[in-house]
């Protein structure tokens, strides 16, 4: 097979690759490695193919580089996920004690709690006692806790924008599930699907952080994040990664519309069910992590649904009262 | 100066093949040595200034090995010189720019770093971890050896079969 051939082609390049770069490569091999390039046209071709990647991968922006270390260059990441980032040059990290975090959290008497929710399909604009601005989309809720020395949001669904007054007496901080995200002068947008939360900075900047401590740990860390980055916390994946994203698509919700970056299947249809009249349902778990890049007209769901199986291997059947999503290969469902 | 015009006219033609039939392959060594095209194109460009006035042709039995080694000596140079400037700027803990000696750094489509991401996930930890601390963190073989606790051979092993899976992923998304 040819393409059996090119992929032996591709490792070989690959090694090449390696070899040259190594500190024992001599002029020996770079001999071997040009007599290998005369050998067919196509084995010069496929090592320029492979050493252009990498070329383009050493020289990286700089989020898109720290977030790919983070991830992948980092084995103890899960326990410490926050101290990676201290070398990135556009991400501060603090670190600060456990009481001084725990002081945020622990509850005072004499506060003010109030439920905020919306229906499907509805995004709801208020302003909340203090002056800050919230955008709640639709099918999410959050509770507000003001007390005299702090304002405290809980987001248990959904997703929701915040333009703070910034008051640093009375620090804002919105939970979501395992992260607790601080104002520090900012609008900010959160969206918890499930325990899986995504946080983008459109102005100013917070501090992110994990609220689940694990048993022994004594420090926890901070994550300073900036406008026009991006954070997402998935517990069963990676646990953080910083991403980058703009404003207008972070609130692009607003306006009817939900943009979404490199998300699992799963989190785009959770998301998009608080828009759908319709309940939408992914049958087979193997569709849930196909990555969606894209934007989706929550005013159009229905043309999106259309379209999705030329994406995807996937098929799209309306049953009474909802859609279906299923896996193509697998032999329809009754 | 009327020395190196003199010598010039020697072997001019043979750098003329030299070029037309290596140029392409000396590119990319040097791409692949320096992690930059633009550097790669710098390097071979002295290279071949250096070939053309030398002044002892006689003592060089294969120009083409020659021209090799010249670039590949030009390329350690450039990748100390870069090295001394990080440091530098890491010491300043300043985030200036760091001049010529730097490639320049590319914003890649978000697709594509997910694309990579993805790729890197179907393989085994210490596969990616091992390419991920070379190719795009910049740490040398060795230095990843000893952090992973693993022979250098290893490492290089691991980086070889991640670069060539993420080659294959990214064309199939490029001509599928």
């Amino acid at each position: 097979m040819a393409t059996s051939k090119q992929n032996d082609i591709l490792h070989v390049a690959a090694d090449w690759w390696v070899r040259l770069r190594a500190p024992d490569a001599n002029d020996d091999t770079v001999d071997q490695w040009l007599a290998w390039t005369q050998e067919d046209a196509r084995h010069l071709e496929t090592f320029e193919r492979v050493s252009d990647l990498a070329s383009r991968l050493g020289t990286l922006d700089q989020v898109s580089r720290q977030s790919l270390i983070q991830a992948f260059a980092r084995p103890s990441a899960r326990q410490r996920r926050w101290l990676p980032l201290a070398a990135a040059a556009s991400v501060a990290v603090a670190l600060l004690s456990g009481g001084l975090y725990l002081g945020w959290m622990r509850l005072v008497p004499g506060i003010t709690t109030q439920v905020y929710n919306s229906a499907i399909a509805q995004n709801r604009d208020f302003t909340l006692s203090d002056g800050t601005k919230v955008a709640l989309g639709a099918a999410s809720t959050m509770t507000t806790q003001f007390g005299r020395n702090q304002r405290r949001i809980e987001l248990k669904d959904g997703e929701a924008f915040f333009q703070v007054v910034h008051d640093n007496s009375r620090p804002f901080v919105v939970a979501a599930g395992d992260i607790a995200v601080r104002d520090i002068g900012t609008a900010f947008d959160v969206r918890r699907t499930g325990e899986r939360v995504t946080i983008v900075v459109t102005q100013g900047r917070v501090e992110i952080s994990d609220v689940n401590q694990k048993p022994g740990q004594t420090q926890r860390g901070t994550l300073e994040v900036s406008a026009g980055q991006m954070v997402s916390y998935d517990p069963n994946a990676s646990g953080m990664t910083v991403g980058s994203m703009t404003p207008e698509q972070a609130t692009a919700w607003r306006s009817d519309r939900l943009e979404f970056i490199d998300e699992p299947l799963a989190v785009v249809i959770a998301n998009l069910n608080r828009y759908s009249p319709r309940p939408l349902h992914i049958a087979d778990t193997d569709l849930d992590k196909l990555s969606y890049t894209g934007s989706i007209r929550t005013d159009a769901i229905d043309s999106w649904l259309g379209a999705l199986p030329q994406v995807f291997p996937l098929r799209v059947n309306e049953k009474a009262g909802g859609v279906t999503l299923s896996d193509a290969e697998h032999p329809s469902r009754r | 100066m009327a020395m190196s015009t003199v010598t010039l006219s020697v072997h001019v033609d043979e750098i003329e093949k030299l070029f037309r039939e290596h140029n392409r392959a000396l590119i990319a060594f040097l791409q692949c040595r320096l992690s930059s095209l633009s550097d790669a194109q710098e390097v071979a460009q002295e290279a071949y200034l250096r070939v053309l006035t030398m002044d002892n042709r006689e003592d060089i039995d294969s120009l083409r090995s020659y021209l090799f080694k010249v670039a590949g000596n030009l390329a350690i140079d450039r990748l100390r010189k870069r090295k001394v400037r990080s440091d530098f700027a890491a010491a300043q803990a300043s985030d200036e720019p760091m001049g010529e000696a730097t490639p320049v750094h590319h914003a890649m489509a978000v697709q594509q770093v997910a694309g990579i991401r993805h790729a890197l996930r179907e393989l085994p930890a210490k596969t990616s971890q091992a390419f991920v601390m070379h190719v795009i963190e910049g740490r040398d073989f060795g230095a990843v050896a000893q952090t992973m606790n693993l022979s250098e051979r290893m490492v290089r092993y691991h980086v070889s079969n991640a670069l060539a899976h993420c080659r294959a992923r990214v064309d199939e998304k490029e001509m599928p």
